[in-house]
This record gives structure tokens, C-alpha cells and sequence, in this order.
């Protein structure tokens, strides 16, 4: 008798995955019309076609929105909560690829674009894994796909980046394979509804979740796991670091928040996830104090980067419902404002020559009013001042943190803010000021003007989701 | 109208900030009109309706809430006055005129709005159009003075957010101001209460400003330029003594009398630091700076004093030094123009080539040293009076001393600047403009009106009756709404 080859999986369970689908096949329409195309058509065709398959997927994903349902056996788990991490992937990536007009080489932009379109997908799986082997299959997706893109501009300092990203990003892999593996001897399962069942060993599940959190803080670049982040943000193409700043968090935030919610016996959860709070707290203080002292934006952005998560780990503090809502509504404000001002950046940018120092942003107040307006906006809603969905967002944070008993929580996170808008601001008075010698007279030729279409979205977005009256809190779904 | 009186100034100069710079004289223009009609618009919504709409339903309800309540009303009056001052005041300006409109929307919505939550907003974004005008225009190299006024400020304004933030979780709703009166309703745990209040406060002392927190003043006030240090040091510092009106009486009570004894010492400290600093100094931006340091210590002895009357003078005093402190900026703006300094061992004399400058300083120097019949001494007297009958005897003593010692250096100033010899090297301009008084008269006239009659502005639910010393009944122990 011959052996029945069977696909154990229906139709509704492929449908779960098709948005993630959808963004990897555009990555390889993109290389098969990198072939056809001649090349000075390539990068804008190639751009053309993944902005159009993140739009489509993204399109896609919102229908599934009120069918919640779990496909693969447990493995994916489709629904609210879900779709909100795809889109905000989404809209970062579509964001990124309007600045990726000079990324890679002329004849390379079709396989750099593809790069990032399965680095998006990797961040999609992520979003509804519920189980370890798809968590895992998600990160490394996710992460494969950037060690290469990281690498791709021709300055040394790129080539650095990638490999920095490659050994320490892959330890993290390593140990939080371990920690997997320690789950699965505890439980014996992957599933993460299992786990929240008690484990057949304690010891063995405590340290587990000790080594997948530590796994998880090192992509979220928590401190103390942060040290790679400014390195690899500031040697990173410029597009890739704008992507990787929102979409590696989005992906991350995912799979911590459905572990932190969902995956936890309740009888120990507070006590396994009580270092994640005390990360948090460091994270928002040495985070806001080391970006003080950059000079570079992208290094600054990367040190702004670490204590954002910081506030957004605030939010769940507690792991109460609500706290998850501000958590997921911070990380959407933090999308449009941080990749504005990656795309403000972007319009400073020349050949060889990033726009990332200070520098480049001294008399802009003066060169581009108006980009300068833009560009002091999103660092108004970065150090969550008003009138801004920074704003807003941290409203909500504090207000979480008074309502979860984690007041001290809020008491640091207003320590780091205020800490925070010397660095912030450091860029508006560089922007300013009239006092700080002759301003370099730079021609501001922009590449493409895709950027401003960036700057202008986010700009809108920034200003209109703090002041909605259709607060988030009732919009966002819960994790399940 | 309420919302729009915010928001119109705030679109306006966002707006005059893009427009290209050969178009100044249009600019000007629409700086005049914006500013004369948001004048006029204030001066009919007296009774005018409240606007709201939804903000937040969790965790707690906000909303865009604002309206005049009495005590916002009160103390938008000099504010008021402050428009049509800028309507004309703004030629002198032009470069600024964006931030200043910015500013002018942002202070407006401070003192308007009705939710918390609006307010913290408000707080926060005030300061932003006078941090880009010190690092912009700031005359010394450094942008030291900048930092220090956006650190101070921010550290209190994050401390308001957090604030309020929980006071939104215990009370469940942001949109509390004037909607409670008196030691009644506020439904929270007398812990929290102390800790919220503490985070109110803190920002409020931070921006009146108050001894020990005051270092960022003198600063920034010698710093920006004229028509802008008039409008911080005469309504932005104001907002730190109206919230202490408008939300410690009404949410806080029990919180602001546990802490009435230490208010009471640091407002007694800043009422003779203030003043015996402001007896030394030698740049007349700094005089007045001190000297403020000083008024507004006095106006919160009247307010945690708690007495009906020197409750009533404090809100007359803190009109009538928006009035005054406004004045003098502007006055001495307007000899720095000429003199191209403001140092006191430089200027002399200027009051025989300049007599309308010279009539005008005396003027509101004297609302300033307290002269009755002018608006400084009807607060004065009022906070006097009440805070002698709290029993704060001896305080009422130390209160005195200041008043003379204002005398002492308002009329210094004066002579330093308008007599005595003239010093050789200075330039010799021209007297004052047609438009720069009329810049500075309708702050003459409002400064001789509140001196005479100040019950207004006092006692505003008992508007209609004669305000003497000594009614019947007196006047309730917290302004509310209705």
C-alpha cells in the first residue's frame, strides 16, 4: 500500500497567512521584474511593485478583522490583534521603501527591495505566531533578510554594521532557541496556549522564559541587550535602519505581548515578568541619557529607539487589558512619528553623505522652513509634547501606569522624557539657531522628492491621531 | 468662538511662518487683524457658551473643553488688554510674529480650557514658541538661557502630565475645572490627592516662578526680546497663580490647606528676595525681573491665605501685574531701541529729549511701587487686609517691608534711566511714535480703571454690588462658576 500523502491543513488555515504571503511573492515579482527590466528602470519599478504588494496585503489583512480564528493547529493565530502588528509592518515598510531610492546599487535594487519586502513578511509571521516554531521561523525571516541589508551601502562603516548585527543578533537567536527548547522539555509543548497551563517542572520553565525574554530584549534592544543598536542603526543603509527601527520592534512586540498576556501560568506570570519592568525602567533612563551625547541622528534616533520601548513595555506593565491598548496605540504613534523623521533625513540625504549628522540640520530653520517645521513637529511628539500623538500616547502610558500600580514606572518615564528633550531638542536648536557660527551652506538637492510624501503622511497621522476623538482605546482588539 | 479664539492665532502663525520672507508687510497685517479680532471676539464671549467635544473615553473621559469661568475670565482681562497692545505692538516684530501668534493661541487655550487634560496640553505647548524665540534671537552666544527656561518648565509640565494622568484614574474623568466648588465633592483618597496636588504644585511654583525654582527667570526675561518678555512675564507667568485658583481651591482643598504653612514661607522669601535682589541690579530688565519675583510671592501669601478678601486681591493683583510688568517691558524695550542699552550706569537723562517715554514710564512704575489710585495698590491693600484677618499677623508685617523696598527700586530705575545727567556716548533718538503709544495706552487706561475700581475683577459673582472693605457677607471662599 502505497503511503497517502495528506495536507492536514484546510483552506481557512493558508487564508490566515495570505497577507504574509502576499508581501513575500511581491519580493519575488520584484527580482523576476528586476530581470525583464532595463536598468534604469529597475529601482522605481522595483519600488513601484513593492509598495503595490504591502498595499494589497495590507488591504487584505483588514478583512479578516472581525473572524478572529486560530489556523495551523495553534501555530497562527488570525485576528485584532494580529492585523494591527501586520499594518503597522505594513505602513513601516511602505514608508522605508519611499526613502530606499538609493539603496544597493543600480543593478542590485531589485534583490535589496526584495530584501526587505521577506524581512517584512518574516515581521508579519511574527504577529500571529502563537506557537515557538513559528516564532521562531518569523524572527529568523525577519532577521536573515536584514543582516544582508545592513550591509548594503558601500561605507565601511555598513559592512560593520552587518556583521556586528550578524554575531550578536544570532547569539540572541541562539539563546533564545535554548529557551525554547527548555519550554518545550518543561511543557512539552511549543504551543504558547499550553503554557499557560503549570508546567511539568518549574525550574526548567522559569529559566526558559528567562532566556526567550532575554532573546526578545535583545531584538527590542532593551538595555542592557542595546549595545549593537547605535552601531548598527548608524552603519545601516538609511532606509534599512528607518525599517528595522519600526519593524523589528513591531515584529518583537508581538510575540512578547501574546507571551506576556497569553502564554503564562497566572499564577507566576507577575513573577517571571517582573525583570522585564526593571529593564523597562533602565531601558527609558540610560536610552534617553546616552542619546544626550549623540551627534549623529541615526545614532540618536537608535538610543531614542531603546527608551521608546521602554514606554511601551510601561504600558503592559501589569499585563492589565487596557495597558496592552496604549501599548499597541504607542507603537502605531511611534511608526509615523519616528520613519517622519527618517523621511525628513532621507530629503537631506546626498550621495556619500547620509544627512544624519547635525550638521546637515544647521539653518535648516532658515534653508527649508518648512521641512524644519516638519521635522521639529515629529521631535515634538518623539519627547511626547503636545499638540502630537507623542502626546497622547504617553497620556495613556502614565495613566496606565497609575491605574496597574506601577507609578514609579511613570515617575522614570517622565525622568527619562524630560532627559529626552535636550536630545531632541538639541536638533530643533541646531535648526534655529542664529548663534552657532556661519551655517553650512548645503545645496538641499533631494534625490527623489518620494520622501516628502513620507514626511507629509506622517506629519498628518502624528497630529491627527493625538487629537482624534475616536481614541484608540475602544479600536484596538485585545491579544487572545 | 472660544475654540476659535485658540485655535485662529495658533493657524495664523503657523501660517506666517511659511510665507515666504518678502512678504513681511502682508504678514504684519495679518498679525494686526488676527490679534485685534481675537480682541474682540474675547472681549463678546463673556457669557459665552461652553464648547466641548469628546477626547478620550479611556481610561478616563476628556474633552476639548473651554469656556470662561470666572476666574478664567479674570484673569484673561489683561490678557485681553495684551491683544490689542500687540495688534499694535507687532510692527516692532515682524520676524517674531509667528511665534508670538503661536504663543498667544497656546496661552489662550491655558486659561480657557475646562479639562485637565486640555490644560497640561496647553501648559506644555506654550512653551515651545518662547524656546525657539530664545534660541533664535537670544543676544548672548550661549543658548544656556534657552535650556534653562525649557528644562525648568518642561520638568514642571511633565510633572502636571503625570498628574493628571492620575488624576484622570482616580476621578475618572479629566473635565474638572470649575465644575467642582468648594471642600465638597472630589472623590479621591487623601493620599492621592497629596501626591496629584504635589505634581500640580510643583509646576505651578516652577512657572510663577517661585524662590528656590525662580533661576530660569531672570534669564530668560533679560533675554527675549521686548514684546515677548511682556507677554511671558505678564500672562505665561500668571498661569502657575491661576491654576493654583482655578484647580487647587476647587480639586485639591484639603492638599492646599496641608500645605499653606510652607507656601506661606516660600511665598514670604520670594516677596523679600525678589525685592532686595531687585534693589542691586544694574540692567533694568533685571529690576523688573526681581521685582516680579517679588509681586507674585505677595499674590501667593493672598492666595494661601485663604481668606475671601485677600483671595479677591490676589486675582486683582495678578491683573493688575500683567498690566503693569507688560508696561514696563514694553517701556523698556522701547528705550533699548533707542539707547541701544539698558544698563542703568549708562542711561540718564532721557526723560527731557523724551518726555512721552519718560510720562509713560512714570506712570506704570508708579501702578508698580503701588501708588493708590493705580491698580497695584487696590491688590495690595486687598491682600493686606485679608491676610490680616487669616491671623497671619507677623506675615502681614514682613508683607509690608517689600512695599517699600519697591519704591526704593522702582524709583532708582527711574532715575537711572530718565534723570540725571545724560551720558556722552549713548545715540539720541526720538521721542515715542503715535503707534508706540498707542501701543502702551490702552495698558495706561486699563491700569488707572482697575486702580479705581477694582471689584470686577475681585468679586466677579458679586459684580453688581459696591465692593468695599467690609460687607455684610463676604464673598464665597472659592470663585466658582455659577
Amino acid at each position: 500500500m502505497t503511503p497517502q500523502l495528506t495536507i492536514p491543513y484546510g483552506s481557512a488555515d493558508w487564508e490566515a497567512l495570505v497577507p504574509t504571503f502576499i508581501v513575500a511573492a511581491g519580493a519575488l515579482v520584484v527580482l523576476l521584474a528586476d530581470l525583464i527590466l532595463p536598468v534604469a528602470l529597475r529601482r522605481q519599478a522595483a519600488i513601484a511593485l513593492g509598495v503595490l504588494a504591502l498595499a494589497i496585503a495590507g488591504a487584505f489583512a483588514l478583512t479578516g478583522w472581525h473572524h478572529p480564528y486560530s489556523a495551523f493547529a495553534g501555530g497562527f493565530v488570525n485576528g485584532g490583534f494580529t492585523i494591527v502588528f501586520e499594518e503597522i509592518t505594513v505602513v513601516a515598510a511602505i514608508f522605508s521603501l519611499l526613502m530606499a531610492y538609493a539603496l544597493g546599487r543600480p543593478d542590485q535594487a531589485g534583490g535589496a527591495i526584495a530584501l526587505m519586502l521577506w524581512s517584512a513578511s518574516g515581521a508579519m509571521l511574527m504577529a500571529g505566531a502563537a506557537n515557538l516554531m513559528t516564532i521562531f521561523l518569523g524572527l529568523e525571516l525577519l532577521s536573515l533578510a536584514l543582516y544582508c541589508l545592513c550591509g548594503l551601502s558601500p561605507r565601511p562603516a555598513s559592512r560593520e554594521s552587518a556583521l556586528k548585527y550578524l554575531i550578536l543578533s544570532s547569539t540572541a537567536s541562539a539563546l533564545m532557541l535554548y529557551g525554547m527548547a527548555l519550554l518545550f522539555g518543561a511543557t512539552g509543548s511549543v504551543s504558547l496556549a499550553v503554557f499557560a497551563n503549570p508546567p511539568a517542572s518549574v525550574a526548567l520553565f522559569d529559566a526558559g522564559c528567562g532566556l526567550f525574554l532575554i532573546g526578545l530584549c535583545f531584538k527590542l534592544s532593551l538595555v542592557p541587550f542595546h549595545v549593537w543598536t547605535p552601531d548598527v542603526y548608524e552603519g545601516a543603509p538609511l532606509p534599512v535602519t528607518a525599517f528595522m527601527s519600526v519593524v523589528t520592534k513591531a515584529g518583537t512586540l508581538a510575540v512578547l505581548a501574546r507571551f506576556a498576556y497569553a502564554a503564562l501560568p497566572a499564577s507566576s506570570a507577575a513573577a517571571i515578568l517582573w525583570p522585564l519592568w526593571i529593564v523597562a525602567a533602565l531601558s527609558m533612563i540610560v536610552g534617553n541619557a546616552a542619546a544626550l551625547a549623540q551627534t549623529d541622528i541615526k545614532r540618536l534616533l537608535a538610543y531614542s529607539g531603546v527608551a521608546q520601548v521602554g514606554y511601551i513595555i510601561v504600558a503592559m506593565a501589569g499585563t492589565t487589558p487596557q495597558g496592552l491598548r496604549y501599548a499597541i496605540f504607542y507603537l502605531g504613534a511611534y511608526t509615523f512619528m519616528n520613519l517622519g523623521a527618517f523621511a525628513v533625513v532621507a530629503l537631506l540625504s546626498r550621495e556619500r553623505d547620509e544627512g544624519s549628522s547635525l550638521g546637515a540640520f544647521a539653518g535648516l530653520g532658515y534653508r527649508q522652513p518648512v521641512l524644519a517645521a516638519a521635522m521639529t513637529f515629529f521631535l515634538l511628539a518623539l519627547a511626547g509634547l503636545p499638540p502630537t500623538v507623542g502626546f497622547t500616547g504617553k497620556i495613556l502610558i502614565l495613566a496606565s501606569s497609575v491605574q496597574s500600580g506601577f507609578v514609579w514606572l511613570g515617575v522614570l518615564l517622565i525622568v527619562g522624557t524630560a532627559i529626552s528633550a535636550y536630545a531632541y531638542f538639541k536638533i530643533v536648536r541646531a535648526m534655529y539657531a542664529r548663534t552657532t557660527g556661519a551655517p553650512i551652506q548645503r545645496a538641499f538637492k533631494p534625490a527623489s522628492a518620494l520622501p516628502w510624501v513620507g514626511v507629509a503622511i506622517c506629519a498628518v497621522a502624528t497630529l491627527v491621531l493625538g487629537l482624534c476623538p475616536l481614541a484608540p482605546s475602544d479600536v484596538l482588539p485585545l491579544v487572545k | 468662538m472660544i475654540g476659535a479664539l485658540v485655535i485662529v492665532p495658533i493657524l495664523a502663525g503657523l501660517a506666517l511662518y511659511a510665507l515666504p520672507r518678502s512678504a513681511e508687510n502682508a504678514a504684519k497685517w495679518i498679525g494686526v487683524v488676527v490679534s485685534f479680532a481675537a480682541f474682540v471676539v474675547a472681549a463678546l464671549s463673556r457669557d459665552a457658551p461652553d464648547e466641548s467635544l469628546v477626547w478620550l473615553q479611556r481610561p478616563f473621559t476628556a474633552s476639548f473643553h473651554v469656556g470662561f469661568s470666572a476666574t478664567g475670565y479674570a484673569s484673561a482681562g489683561y490678557w485681553i488688554v495684551l491683544l490689542l497692545t500687540l495688534a499694535t505692538g507687532c510692527g516692532l516684530m515682524v520676524a517674531r510674529l509667528p511665534q508670538m501668534l503661536v504663543l498667544l493661541g497656546a496661552m489662550t487655550g491655558v486659561f480657557v480650557a475646562r479639562d485637565l487634560l486640555l490644560f497640561a496640553l496647553f501648559w506644555d505647548f506654550m512653551l515651545i514658541p518662547v524656546f525657539l524665540v530664545l534660541i533664535a534671537w537670544s543676544p548672548t552666544k550661549s543658548s544656556g538661557t534657552a535650556w534653562k527656561y525649557f528644562v525648568y518648565n518642561l520638568c514642571g509640565g511633565l510633572a502636571l502630565l503625570l498628574a493628571t494622568a492620575a488624576y484622570g484614574i482616580f476621578a475618572g474623568t479629566t473635565d474638572a475645572i470649575g465644575k467642582v466648588a468648594g471642600p465638597l465633592s472630589p472623590s479621591l483618597p487623601a493620599a492621592a490627592e497629596t501626591w496629584i496636588f504635589a505634581g500640580f504644585a510643583l509646576a505651578f511654583l516652577i512657572k510663577t516662578p517661585v524662590w528656590p525654582l525662580h533661576t530660569w527667570m531672570p534669564d530668560t526675561y533679560a533675554d527675549l526680546p521686548p514684546p515677548m518678555v511682556a507677554v511671558v512675564s505678564a500672562v505665561q507667568s500668571k498661569a502657575g497663580l491661576y491654576g493654583f485658583i482655578a484647580i487647587g481651591l476647587s480639586l485639591f482643598p484639603h492638599a492646599m490647606a496641608a500645605v499653606a504653612k510652607p507656601m506661606l514661607v516660600l511665598g514670604a522669601i520670594s516677596l523679600l528676595y525678589g525685592a532686595f535682589a531687585a534693589l542691586v541690579q544694574d540692567d533694568a530688565k533685571r529690576i523688573v525681573a526681581y521685582s516680579s519675583l517679588s509681586h507674585l510671592g505677595l499674590v501667593l501669601l493672598g492666595i494661601f491665605s485663604f481668606n475671601p478678601y485677600a483671595l479677591g486681591g490676589a486675582i486683582v493683583y495678578i491683573v493688575a501685574h500683567g498690566l503693569f510688568n507688560a508696561g514696563l517691558f514694553i517701556t523698556l524695550g522701547e528705550i533699548e531701541v533707542r539707547e541701544d542699552t539698558r544698563s542703568l550706569s549708562r542711561l540718564g537723562g532721557l526723560a527731557a529729549r523724551n518726555p512721552k517715554l519718560g510720562g509713560a514710564l512714570t506712570i506704570v512704575a508708579l501702578a508698580a511701587l503701588g501708588l493708590p489710585g493705580l491698580c497695584g495698590f487696590a491688590g495690595e491693600i486687598l491682600i493686606m487686609t485679608g491676610l490680616y484677618q487669616a491671623g497671619h499677623h507677623k506675615l502681614t508685617v514682613v508683607a509690608l517691608i517689600p512695599i517699600v523696598l519697591a519704591a526704593a527700586y522702582m524709583l532708582r530705575a527711574f532715575q537711572g534711566m530718565m534723570q540725571g545727567p545724560e551720558v556722552e556716548d549713548v545715540p539720541q533718538r526720538p521721542d515715542m511714535t503715535p503707534l508706540e503709544i498707542f501701543a502702551i495706552a490702552p495698558l495706561v487706561v486699563a491700569i488707572v480703571l482697575l486702580g479705581i475700581d477694582p471689584g470686577p475683577v475681585a468679586f466677579p459673582a458679586r459684580a453688581a454690588q459696591t465692593v468695599g472693605i467690609g460687607p455684610a457677607q463676604p464673598p464665597p471662599f472659592v470663585v466658582s462658576d455659577k
